[in-house]
């Protein structure tokens, strides 16, 4: 039987039924009979509307078939679940979603092999991308939501926690958290322009070809993204929120200096993944930007466009 | 030009009640000669055409938040204002990281302890606030600032400090197992938790929570402390302030300072960062005097450490402007028409922004005027379809049958039939 079977109209109106009953009837004793149902005059359905259910289902489909993709053997191999498009996932590129890229980058750096597969927020626990899917243990079906996703790797490759090794961690991670991120979204979801021509065709359109659901998702993004910056602020100040990215670009790229990676590290981790996360988007043409004012002022810094280069050979 | 720095008024011995306005009271003590500034505790973002506190006003020019102020000071006075002229690059990224960085965690951590944490903010902020402002923002503006301060915590899963969030929830499953399935009252689980062991209980599990919380923020300012021993950032050789210690005193005198019914914040603070607490109090004394501020040293300025100007008293028709404003910001439709209205004012207003910026901004502006009017149009068409469709099938009519409504009379009566029985079924129950 198919879910929507479930609301047929035999069943709906065994479920009235019960309901009628229910408000009818005192609680009684296990041995008492079954009483026959009786309408109460203070419960009725007013007619238009009882007719109005009397037709449905209208229509009951088959049941959906099992997407292709999970019937793919994925024996041993940890699933890393991000926003990306189909031959994106296929070739392990990187995400087009700075949160789901940092940790993919993360997770290469510290060397886990896993593959990606392309999900929304809808399939994740925690109602956020990315989570992780591990192959060890083999009947290990709990995915680990992105906050528990570093803790997982120091357990697998016994890397560093690398916010304990320097006080400053937390404090520039903060403006990558804040400063940078609120000139995101402003870049990504409220210049209409770039809204159009980026955040719509990879967010919006692959989830459905109707355009009106589209125009209402797409609605929705922006509005969420509108309300998160009116959180700190009482209305959007553009040109501020460039201003305040390009002074944390600034004090990134005085961070970094001449070293190969942050904090002078031999190698790549935590936190060269969260600037990598938003840089390399930030400077990935095929994205098709049409106004990014944010790779202006980060091509000012050519150490971090370096950086950027140098870690995106990982992919 | 005498410059003209407007606040929030003052609060628990502090002379402001905002972190921000604390942040530019701090600077403008530090870089402004005495006689060069007033300060005004208008209490009022009104009085901006910004909208927002702190703003500097400068004859018609008004510069709002701090770090603008700074910027404003430093332009206007060509480099001779500045506090952070010696810093080099390496102090310069610090001072940036650090602001973002206390700016970001300090503001959470203050939103949960004056305004989340209920028994805090109806015993002293909620009080705090009817002092300092004027009749009628008295009523208006506190539920706002107690309602963005949850908005802005609710990621931290900390809701628990509310009590009345709380008491909420419990009210909305309790009658939601009412509603649901009409369950019989005495089946329904009774709530379990008084009031004390709720109390009890949440104190404990916010524990760990709040020391997390607490000490990420602590550590890393501690630590650099331990380091430059006077200042977070010393300005020169002469242990001077910076513009960061003037951020870090807006946030740590607001933690540190105020006498709670619930300090936690203060105990964490002393318990973890001995340093900073000393730290703070040192700058606080430097900065806004050795005596502790009283909300009348605002309103009849006396010869005091800070400059205080009386605010003008309100005028009968800002009193309407507010009333009214009020009530058109709590319809629907009407507010989100006055906020785009707003934004395209104050953008237009300003001189500093440059033509490209205007226009960018007046378009989005518009844009989110157009959504609006989408938005309602969408909802008047899709109840217009319904009722058209219902009307289509038949299933509504209007006036035109005699013979459906006899038909309804007669399924009634039907009902009305059966009903005795039911009722002498419930008498034999018994």
């Amino acid at each position: 039987m198919t879910a929507l079977g479930h609301f047929g109209g035999l069943d709906f109106g065994l479920y009235f039924a019960t309901l009628k009953r229910f408000t009818t009837m005192p609680p009684k004793g296990p041995d008492s009979p079954p009483e026959e149902s009786n309408a109460s005059p203070f419960f009725t359905v007013p007619a238009p509307i009882k007719r109005l259910f009397d037709k449905f289902p209208l229509t009951t489909y088959p049941a959906n078939e099992i997407p292709q993709r999970l019937l793919r053997p994925h024996d041993n191999v940890n699933q890393l679940y991000v926003f990306t498009d189909a031959s994106g996932a296929r070739h392990g590129r990187p995400s087009f979603n700075p949160q789901c890229l940092k940790w993919q980058a993360y997770l290469k750096f510290v060397g886990i092999d896993f593959e990606i597969t392309s999900s929304n927020n809808h399939a994740s626990p925690n109602g956020s991308l990315p989570f992780l899917l591990p192959s060890l243990p083999a009947d290990a079906s709990n995915p680990i939501p992105s906050h528990k996703i570093q803790k997982w790797a120091i357990e697998q490759v016994h890397c560093e926690e690398e916010q304990q090794l320097n006080m400053r961690f937390e404090v520039y991670a903060s403006l990558l958290d804040n400063r940078i991120r609120s000139a995101w979204l402003y870049m990504l979801y409220l210049d209409s322009e770039n809204f159009d021509a980026v955040a719509r065709r990879l967010y919006v359109n692959p989830t459905t070809s109707n355009w009106v659901v589209r125009a209402a998702l797409g609605h929705q993004l922006q509005q969420a993204a509108r309300d998160e910056l009116l959180k700190t602020s009482r209305y959007i100040d553009a040109a501020a929120l460039e201003a305040d990215a390009g002074g944390a670009f600034e004090a990134l790229s005085t961070l970094l200096g001449e070293d190969e990676h942050f904090f002078g590290r031999p190698n790549p981790g935590l936190f060269d993944a969260s600037v990598f996360a938003y840089t390399q988007l930030i400077l990935d043409d095929t994205l098709g930007w049409k106004r990014n004012r944010l790779a202006q002022l980060l091509k000012e810094h050519p150490n971090l466009v370096q950086h950027r280069d140098r870690l995106l050979k990982f992919f | 030009m005498v410059l003209q720095l407007h606040v929030w008024g003052p609060a628990f011995a502090l002379p402001s009640i905002d972190a921000q306005c604390l942040a530019a009271i701090a600077y403008c003590s530090e870089v402004l000669p005495k006689d060069s500034w007033e300060l005004i505790a208008s209490s009022d973002p009104s009085v901006s055409p910004t909208g927002e506190l702190p703003a500097l006003q400068n004859g018609s020019i008004w510069v709002s938040r701090f770090r603008n102020i700074v910027d404003y000071l430093r332009q206007y006075s060509e480099g001779a204002w500045n506090l952070d002229q010696d810093l080099d690059d390496v102090q310069k990224a610090d001072s940036v990281a650090f602001s973002s960085f206390i700016e970001s965690r300090g503001q959470s951590l203050i939103d949960l302890y004056l305004y989340v944490t209920s028994q805090n903010y109806y015993n002293n902020t909620s009080p705090a606030y009817g002092s300092l402002l004027q009749w009628p923002n008295q009523w208006i503006l506190p539920p706002k600032l107690h309602g963005a301060a949850k908005t802005r915590t609710e990621h931290l899963g900390l809701s628990s400090l509310d009590l009345q969030a709380m008491e909420d929830q419990r009210k909305r499953e309790h009658s939601a197992a009412v509603a649901s399935g009409q369950i019989p009252s005495n089946l329904i689980q009774q709530p379990r938790d008084t009031v004390s062991k709720l109390l009890g209980r949440t104190a404990q599990t916010n524990q760990f929570r709040l020391e997390a919380l607490t000490a990420d923020f602590f550590e890393p300012l501690e630590a650099m402390l331990a380091r430059s021993k006077t200042c977070l950032l010393p300005a020169d050789d002469n242990n001077n302030p910076s513009s960061l210690d003037c951020v870090a005193l807006g946030y740590l005198s607001l933690a540190l300072v105020p006498e709670l019914t619930f300090p936690w914040l203060r105990d964490a603070m002393r318990a973890k960062a001995p340093l900073l607490a000393a730290y703070t109090e040192r700058m606080r004394s430097r900065c806004f005097g050795d005596a502790p501020v009283e909300p009348k040293h605002a309103f009849q300025p006396v010869p005091a450490a800070l400059p205080w100007r009386a605010p003008e008293r309100i005028s009968v028709a800002a009193v309407g402007s507010t009333l009214l404003g009020t009530l058109a910001d709590n319809t629907p439709f009407l507010r989100e028409v006055r906020q785009n209205r707003r934004l395209k004012q104050a953008v237009e207003a300003d001189s500093e922004f440059s033509s490209v910026e205007k226009q960018v901004l007046s378009s989005y502006a518009d844009s989110s005027n157009k959504d609006m009017l989408l938005s309602v149009a969408t909802a008047v068409a899709g109840t217009a379809a319904l009722v058209g469709y219902m009307v289509h099938v038949g299933l509504l009519s209007f006036s035109t049958g005699g013979v459906e409504e006899e038909e309804e009379f007669e399924q009634d009566a039907g009902v009305l039939q059966i009903d005795p029985g039911s009722a002498a079924d419930f008498l034999g129950a018994f």
